[in-house]
């Protein structure tokens, strides 16, 4: 059982995968630094949602992107661990840093719930169940008597200036997005990924060579869910008050989607670039658009996309790379060619 | 306390007619094509508010846009299909939900953008008024679109069953290859299933606004029963799909009659869950050739 998830590397010399490492770590360390430096709170707290949106994208990526399993709620497992700390504060006054692992595992025994009937059989139900589920987890957290449906919960505010909680939020979701950016890369590169692969691109196939389809499904949604749940925990401590409907807000799904799709699917890099580049665009259009037009826009980029450039902007550079390869292998034997007549 | 449980009963019949004809394009269009449409419920906001406007602006009865809202709905469909449908035949099943995905937010975002997110209701002479059937008060709207659902879903069933296009559809379904080599033209006809099945939708928008209220932005709840209604019946059976929304529409005013609040949701959720385990082997068939 373990072969499958740890895995037999690629063997690379120890320079090459410096080389190949360098500008990663240097953006990490970069942004690290800036969290220290910086002193515009707003800068900071932008940030911190990309981050935030890069470990929601990654975690989504695991299932959706390598398997091919979309799930167009990821806000429920989101909220649900936003909800979980929440409670757990209001009634035992834990704080949400310290039971955000507790939320984490709540929203990974309901991506369970969900994955066992939906996960077992093929096609778009788990997708269909995902885009649902989350109107059905909203109103009952709207009538369940503990979460005190439409008043919310407030949460007490960290002792610290605006500038220091900026900055604990600004470390702590980007920590979560390097860790879970580790895991998609880990995952990318073990065996556990390459079923995923295996899943989306031929699932008789890949039954037939001895692939747990049904696990790996469940377990790849769970990692989802814990993901959320744990980010949305730690939300809840940093906006300090959720209620029902800004919590499960669709649009944190619609933007995961987004995110992955634009930025690349299936890749642990594209959801680096979608998430960045989605909130930005958000934001510089905010300024002139409404938001409905705004995911109007979106939404017909996220269409051509889905129809003309299966693979984002990651899907461009590798197939503008793997061209460039091509083209250079091609001078290459033609060159040899020419010198062979030459010799001739 | 028997004429309680009638009225109740009455009320769930007519809900569940209304329930059917809103499943019933999104079962045709998955079941007989293999499309998964998650823009199904988006199509039925449309038709909302194509019954508000034409009331409204117009005057014109919810009745008449019912009928109006077919053929309407039939050429945005088969557009819709032109355009997007067709293309995705090439790409991977993940990509054409994403693009269908896509759709549903570009419609949503649409509506909202012209009717703004504010609740409505269209508020025809006969709304508030009700009728006695054999002892019971039942609501005239309800009865009107209830009928007007059985209608409908009686001449999908009849030009399903009986006319040569409905056989055309039906072979297709059932094997696409071998109903090409017969000389059939899998192309158009595709087309024009996906048109009726929008015009379907179109037509459960216009019955659901005679009496529920809608907003652009509440529309995934309508996939929700649609869709429950379509795993609860089975794919691209019309007489399958009228039983399985007579049972939601039962279910949802039973419960709403005996449990406190919306545990309604939590029930048909459950049940949902239960069929999807039961079913498993029926449905992969379905669904093995889905976009």
């Amino acid at each position: 059982m373990l072969s499958l998830f740890f895995l037999p590397s690629t063997r690379e010399s120890a320079s090459g995968r410096i080389y190949r490492r360098a500008p990663w770590l240097l953006a990490l360390s970069v942004l690290a630094l800036y969290g220290v430096l910086g002193r515009q709170l707003f800068l900071l707290s932008t940030l911190g949602t990309v981050f935030l949106y890069i470990a929601l994208t990654q975690a989504w990526n695991i299932l959706g992107g390598y398997g091919g399993y979309l799930n167009f709620g990821m806000v429920t497992f989101f909220g649900v661990g936003a909800y979980t700390s929440a409670v757990l504060f209001q009634y035992w006054e834990i704080s949400p840093f310290l039971t955000a692992p507790f939320a984490g595992i709540t929203s990974a025994a309901l991506a369970l719930l969900i994955g066992i009937p939906t996960l077992r059989i093929r096609g778009a139900y788990f997708a269909l169940i995902t885009l649902i589920i989350t109107f059905a987890v909203q109103i009952l957290v709207l009538d369940m008597p503990f979460t005190q449906g439409a008043l919310g919960i407030y949460l007490q505010p960290l002792s610290l200036t605006p500038l220091g909680v900026e900055r604990l939020f600004y470390y702590l979701f980007l920590a979560c997005a390097a860790l879970v950016t580790l895991l998609v890369y880990a995952i990318e590169h073990s065996n556990f990924g390459w079923a995923l692969v295996a899943i989306r691109e031929d699932e008789d196939a890949a039954e037939i060579i001895g692939i747990r389809t049904v696990e790996v499904k469940w377990i790849a949604n769970c990692l989802a869910g814990f993901v959320a749940g744990v980010v949305g925990g730690l939300y809840a401590q940093r906006i300090l008050y959720i209620e029902p409907t800004g919590t499960f807000a669709f649009d944190i799904s619609l933007n995961v989607v987004l995110m992955a799709v634009i930025g690349g699917a299936g890749t642990w890099q594209g959801p680096l670039i979608g998430a960045p580049l989605v909130l930005l665009v958000a934001d510089a259009l905010r300024v002139t658009f409404t938001s409905e037009v705004n995911r109007a826009i979106f939404s017909v980029i996220v269409i051509l996309i889905a129809l003309f450039i299966p693979g984002g902007i990651m899907g461009l550079w590798t197939r503008w790379g793997r061209g460039r390869a091509e083209k250079a292998a091609a001078g290459g034997t033609q060159g040899a060619r020419a010198d062979e007549q030459s010799v001739q | 306390m028997l004429e309680h449980l009638a009225a109740i009963a009455a009320d769930g019949i007519l809900l569940g007619l209304i329930y059917a004809i809103a499943g019933l394009g999104l079962s045709l269009v998955l079941g007989i094509m293999g499309i998964v449409n998650v823009a199904h419920s988006a199509f039925i906001m449309l038709g909302s508010f194509f019954a508000f406007e034409l009331f409204e602006r117009l005057g014109i009865d919810p009745i008449i846009s019912f009928f109006l809202a077919l053929p309407v709905f039939f050429v945005l469909g088969t557009v819709v299909y032109r355009m997007l449908l067709t293309r995705l035949e090439r790409v991977a099943q993940a990509q054409g939900l994403v693009a269908m995905f896509g759709l549903m937010v570009l419609i949503e975002n649409l509506g909202t953008i012209v009717w703004t997110t504010d609740t409505r209701v269209i508020t025809a002479s006969y709304t508030n008024s009700s009728v006695v059937v054999g002892g019971l008060f039942i609501a005239k709207v309800k009865l009107i679109a209830g009928i007007l659902a059985l209608a409908l879903t009686a001449i999908f069933w009849a030009f399903l069953r009986f006319t040569l296009v409905g056989r055309a559809i039906r072979a297709m379904s059932q094997n696409r290859d071998a109903a090409m080599s017969a000389g059939i033209d899998v192309r158009r006809l595709s087309t024009m299933m996906f048109g009726l099945g929008i015009a379907c939708a179109g037509a459960a928008g216009v019955a659901l606004a005679m009496i529920f209220p809608f907003s652009p932005n509440t529309q995934v709840q309508w996939l929700a029963w649609a869709f429950l209604v379509v795993i609860l019946g089975g794919l691209g059976n019309v007489a399958n799909t009228l039983v399985a929304g007579l049972i939601v529409g039962l279910l949802q005013t039973l419960c709403a009659a005996f449990l406190p609040f919306d545990y309604v949701y939590l029930v048909l959720y459950v049940l949902l869950a239960a069929v999807l385990v039961l079913r498993r082997e029926g449905l992969t068939l379905a669904v093995r050739r889905a976009i």
